[in-house]
């Protein structure tokens, strides 16, 4: 399994991105960590390196208006890969998230563990 | 020699601890198999006389107000003048920051604090389409000379006292020549203006991750064109703040955080003693920035331990013979990273005895971090809160009337000395990798913030450190009855903007630009050609490409 961890526009965090960047690759995930990355090339980069899984970091509250920015560009080009989102995000975002095509949101305070699970659950080489 | 305390039967008083573990302590169980600071300093069971014999109590601990200023920077501290209450403000555009500062004063702040959006920290103007989605958030967008006018209109420059937390040093060179030409503009003294500029070349290469940094050596020079220009020119103003919170927050210790902000204080002096700025002169207008983490003895030892081996430093190292070189101040900001999303009103809780620490440890200026941090900015009523959770401490509790109450507490004396040896050590470790910029540069800082920022969150999913509401007592979590959104800010800056741009003398700005793009290939301070440039309208982006035309970009070695 190939991950793509970015920290979305001009956001500055790098805590949460690194440490799920860190959790992926014990785990025995292949991870491409891209640091402060724009829509368009988070979408182009998914494509070019294959990945099966986006995992995007934003504690700007930039959410909102690039992810589906983030959306248009995957779906232009036709790669279907789940996205993760992780950071600040107010609980009252999450259901446009959920609705937009976000996999699922690790909001604050959730473990890293969530996402391995979630991770093992997702179809592909490390699932049961 | 002078014994510290009442230590004088130094060898009876341990016989007898020994002799109180084996024979009393030991009899009932601890609940942990071991105890320990957040930053694994370890904790006795108990301290006495004992620990701390055979110390010279005058050279160690001393007066309040003289040397090493263990106790305090001042004779009188609070019983003269109260800590400032520095609250956190910045969202939108300058309109709606301006509007927060006077409902801020309004409740009784004592100073301000400007924070920025991440376009503006990142040498963005809004307009830019990379800048779009993220302009006003996270801070006021900031464009041109013109929204510092409107930021401070109607606040007082020449009678209160604003920190301008602009982060880098790019950044904070443009700002604080912004902030100077308004003073001007209303026809002050720039003499009169009273402040603290966040200066820290350390924040876009270690701290914080951005996209077209600054490569470290440049961004140094910078910081200190800055810190050059102000030590000649503005008596008031404090033209550094060394973040030592923001490395706290992105995982130091609290060693690491004072061991990371005295070698970069270290290579500041050196440099401005290159520049003909001796110690005496320029140690006094170097001022600090702290966290006040989750071990409330620690942060007030490492507060009281950071005076102590400043004064050290200074006066060792670099033989300042001028009493204020010697005295550090400090700002301190209770601790975001420690705040929890869950149960939120706990917050409220934890920044209180985070704020207590603080003046218990001699911080001159205080922000109470506001309950709702984990999701979003203050609104107003988080922010007031904040706000009276210092006033409470200040004018009800009594600890501001007394001068460093808990000095001679020996646990607290132990720890105070475990921090200044185990912050010594790492100095020296920092100087053997080059000191602050070689240490950098080759990644090795950040290595070692990533590593203690993952012992901490380990610590945390492991149980270790327990989170109330987040790893234990989970149950009953209501959420937030508000959360702030902030406004759209795009538009409205970018319609300034273009009328800036519109009506300036272009050539007059683009000589102003070209000059200081001549002056960035000298050795001079390239305090005075920003200020020119941005007097003759160039915006924050045009000075930052000039900026990154002379030292170019540089990613931090990440993950």
């Amino acid at each position: 399994m190939k991950a793509l961890v970015a920290i979305l526009g001009l956001d500055s965090h790098w805590r949460g991105a690194v440490a799920v960047a860190r959790a992926l690759r014990a785990m025995g995930v292949e991870v491409l960590y891209l640091g402060n990355q724009f829509p368009e090339e988070i979408a182009e980069a998914a494509l070019q390196e294959g990945a099966d899984l986006v995992c995007l970091s934003t504690l700007s509250g930039s959410h909102g208006e690039l992810l589906p920015e983030v959306f248009r560009g995957l779906a232009a080009r036709g790669v279907q890969a789940p996205v993760v989102v992780g950071g600040a995000i107010p609980p009252q975002d999450v259901p446009a998230l959920r609705a937009m095509g976000v996999a699922d949101v690790f909001g604050p305070g959730r473990p890293l563990e969530d996402l391995a699970a979630w991770v093992r659950r997702t179809p592909g080489p490390l699932s049961g | 020699m002078t014994e510290r305390g009442d230590g004088d039967d130094r060898e009876g008083i341990e016989r007898e601890r020994r002799r109180w573990l084996t024979e009393r302590y030991a009899a009932t169980p601890e609940r942990a198999p071991r105890f320990e600071t957040v930053s694994g300093l370890p904790l006795p069971p108990l301290a006495t006389p004992a620990d701390l014999a055979g110390q010279d109590w005058l050279g160690v601990l001393g007066f309040p107000g003289a040397p090493p200023y263990t106790r305090g920077a001042h004779p009188t501290m609070y019983r003269s003048r109260l800590p400032t209450v520095r609250p956190l403000a910045g969202f939108g555009t300058p309109e709606d920051t301006n509007a927060r500062f006077r409902f801020l004063l309004a409740q009784g702040a004592t100073g301000l604090s400007l924070t920025f959006d991440y376009p503006t920290l990142r040498g963005y103007d809004s307009d830019d389409p990379e800048a779009r989605a993220d302009a006003g958030k996270g801070g006021v967008a900031v464009d041109c000379l013109e929204d510092v006018e409107v930021l401070f209109d109607g606040i007082p420059v020449d009678r209160i006292s604003v920190s301008l937390v602009t982060c880098n040093p790019g950044m904070a060179i443009v700002l604080l020549a912004m902030y100077v030409a308004t003073a001007r503009r209303r026809g002050l003294v720039p003499d009169c203006l009273a402040g603290t500029s966040q200066n820290d070349f350390l924040m876009e290469t270690a701290v914080t991750t951005a996209r077209r940094a600054l490569p470290p050596a440049g961004a140094f020079r910078l910081e200190c064109d800055t810190i050059e220009w102000a030590v000649r020119h503005l008596p008031r103003w404090n033209p550094v703040s060394f973040v030592g919170y923001n490395l706290r927050e992105t995982g130091a210790t609290a060693v690491e955080e004072l061991a990371f902000c005295f070698t970069h204080a270290r290579a500041v002096l050196r440099e401005l003693g290159r520049r003909g700025l001796g110690v005496d002169a320029a140690a006094p207008r170097l001022s600090f920035f702290f966290s006040a983490h989750r071990t409330f003895f620690e942060e007030i030892a490492k507060y009281r331990a950071a005076r102590r081996l400043w004064h050290r430093m200074v006066t060792e190292e670099f033989g300042a013979t001028e009493s204020r070189a010697g005295i550090l101040r400090f700002h301190v900001q209770t601790s975001g990273v420690t705040l929890t999303a869950q149960q939120p009103l706990n917050n409220a809780v934890r920044a209180a005895y985070q704020a207590l620490a603080a003046l218990l440890g001699g911080a001159q200026s205080l922000h109470v971090a506001a309950h709702d941090e984990a999701y979003c900015l203050p609104t107003e009523g988080s922010a007031r809160l904040a706000v009276r959770t210092q006033q409470i401490i200040q004018h009800e509790s009594g600890v501001a009337e007394a001068v460093d109450p808990l000095g001679g507490a020996w646990l607290l004396e132990q720890l105070t000395d475990e921090i200044e040896r185990r912050t010594r050590e790492l100095c020296a470790e920092v100087e053997a990798r080059g000191g602050i910029v070689g240490a950098t540069e080759s990644g090795w800082l950040h290595a070692r913030l990533v590593a203690s920022a993952e012992a901490y969150r380990a610590g945390v999913t492991g149980g270790r450190l327990p989170v109330v509401g987040l790893n234990c007592f989970t149950e009953g979590d209501e959420g937030l009855p508000e959360v702030f959104a902030q406004p759209p800010t795009t538009a409205r800056q970018a319609a300034r903007i273009r009328r800036v741009k519109a009506t300036r003398d272009a050539a007059r700005c683009a000589r102003a630009l070209d000059d200081l793009e001549r002056v960035l290939a000298t050795n001079e301070t390239t305090f005075p050609a920003v200020t020119a440039a941005v007097e003759a309208g160039a915006t924050l982006a045009e000075v930052h490409e000039r900026f990154r035309a002379r030292y170019g970009a540089w990613t931090l070695p990440l993950a």
